[in-house]
Parts: C-alpha cells; sequence; structure tokens
C-alpha cells in the first residue's frame, strides 16, 4: 500500500544532496514534489505548513546525512504490520 | 514548574501512568477557528511514563479521532523490530488539572498488551523531573 507520505519521502530523498549541502541540521517542509523552504526548528516548519496546508498531509523532515532511529526498549510497541498504512 | 504527583496501588506493576488529553495544535486550532471548522473533542487516554522510550508514542487511533493527517515520518527500533518507518503527528498532550502541556510530533505506532494508549518518553522527560518513590507507590512528574 502507498504511504500517504511517500510522494514527500522520495521529494526529500531525491533532493537530499543538495540539502545536506546547503541546510545541513535544519528542517524542510516539504508538499508533494515541491520543497516549501528551509527553517531553523521544527517548530517554525510545523508551523508555515499548518497555515499554508492546514490539516492536509506534508512533511517536516531534519536534514541529516544519516537519520537517527527512534529506540524503545519496551515490550509494548508490537510491530505486526506497515505502520505507514 | 507545573507537576503532577500520583498514588498508584501497585506501582511495581502498572508502572508511572498517568491519564493525558490529545489535542489538536495550537496553530491548527487557530486555522479551524478561523475557517469555522469544529474543532475536535480532546481524546482523553492512559499513558506510562517510560525511560526505555527515545520519543513519545501514541495508538494511531488517537491522531484518527481527531481526525489529524501525519506531518512526518521516523524509524523506529524495538525488541521485535529494527528500523521501521511510522508516521508523524504533531498534537498538544495536555494534563489540564496541573497546567502541564507539550506540543510535539507524537509517532503512531500498535501499542498492545495493557490498557495504555501511549508512551511519555525522553523527548518530554529531557524538560523535567521524575521523581519514583517505588516503596510508596507514589511518583511525581514536573515539566518545564
Amino acid at each position: 500500500m502507498k504511504s500517504v507520505l511517500s510522494v514527500e519521502i522520495e521529494t526529500y530523498e531525491k533532493n537530499k544532496p543538495k540539502l545536506l549541502k546547503e541546510s545541513n541540521g535544519k528542517f524542510v517542509l516539504i508538499k508533494e514534489k515541491e520543497i516549501i523552504n528551509v527553517f531553523d526548528t521544527y517548530a517554525d516548519a510545523v508551523k508555515v505548513g499548518i497555515d499554508k496546508f492546514g490539516n492536509k498531509p506534508f512533511l517536516v523532515k531534519k536534514i541529516l546525512e544519516i537519520e537517527p532511529t527512534q529506540n524503545f526498549t519496551s515490550n509494548l510497541i508490537r510491530i505486526k504490520a506497515e505502520c505507514l498504512q | 514548574m507545573p507537576s503532577v504527583t500520583t498514588q498508584s496501588k501497585n506501582l511495581e506493576n502498572e508502572g508511572p501512568i498517568l491519564e493525558v488529553h490529545f489535542l489538536i495544535s495550537r496553530e491548527l486550532e487557530e486555522k479551524y477557528k478561523k475557517d469555522n471548522i469544529p474543532i475536535p473533542e480532546p481524546v482523553v487516554v492512559k499513558a506510562l511514563i517510560d525511560t526505555g522510550a527515545s520519543a513519545c508514542v501514541i495508538k494511531k487511533e488517537i491522531p484518527e479521532k481527531l481526525g489529524l493527517n501525519p506531518v512526518g515520518a521516523t524509524n523506529i527500533t524495538t525488541p521485535s523490530s529494527k528500523n521501521h518507518e511510522c508516521y508523524q503527528y504533531f498534537m498538544r498532550m495536555v494534563i489540564p488539572s496541573h497546567q502541564i502541556l507539550v506540543e510535539l510530533p507524537f509517532i503512531a505506532t500498535p501499542l498492545d498488551g495493557q490498557e495504555i494508549s501511549g508512551l511519555i518518553g525522553r523527548d518530554v522527560l529531557k524538560n523535567g523531573i521524575l521523581i519514583y518513590i517505588g516503596y510508596a507507590n507514589q511518583f511525581t512528574l514536573s515539566l518545564l
């Protein structure tokens, strides 16, 4: 099944080398195939995203060469199927 | 610094659980008001304070009830899975009686096994103090 943010994630991956070169460590706001802007903070990027698109899906991502993984030691999270559905 | 102190019947068995309210973000609420869109009711659930969680997670039913769309995706690693990609939803988590409010991206995952619908992770705890008094079945969470 195609994820709601698959176009935005693809756009990020396609533009990642350029974003890393120009804005490493900042936050990019992406809607479909368009890079809207780059921001210093996560909150600023989300605020502009909500202002422009309201409650429509958009992607805010920290521009990093290696993306950190969130870690959970608890067994309460049981992955049975893809989360991006 | 707003604080909440909770007495548990069996803290060892239940863990530090709080009743929390999830709401749409402040920005989206403002936009809804401007556009005359009804604001969804808060979703009230139980959440476990989990020092083993690097970030907050919620059951995906919570953003569904609030009618929210994702604003990000991130990879998670658990004892049973590695680098699993999950959606993030930007929301407010509030304990109204104690003026505790945090607004951040919450990761939506399946949560099984107990009557909890969220984990309060270290992305919240980094701004607070957690006091766990095991012998008294009591804990206190204070947040900046």
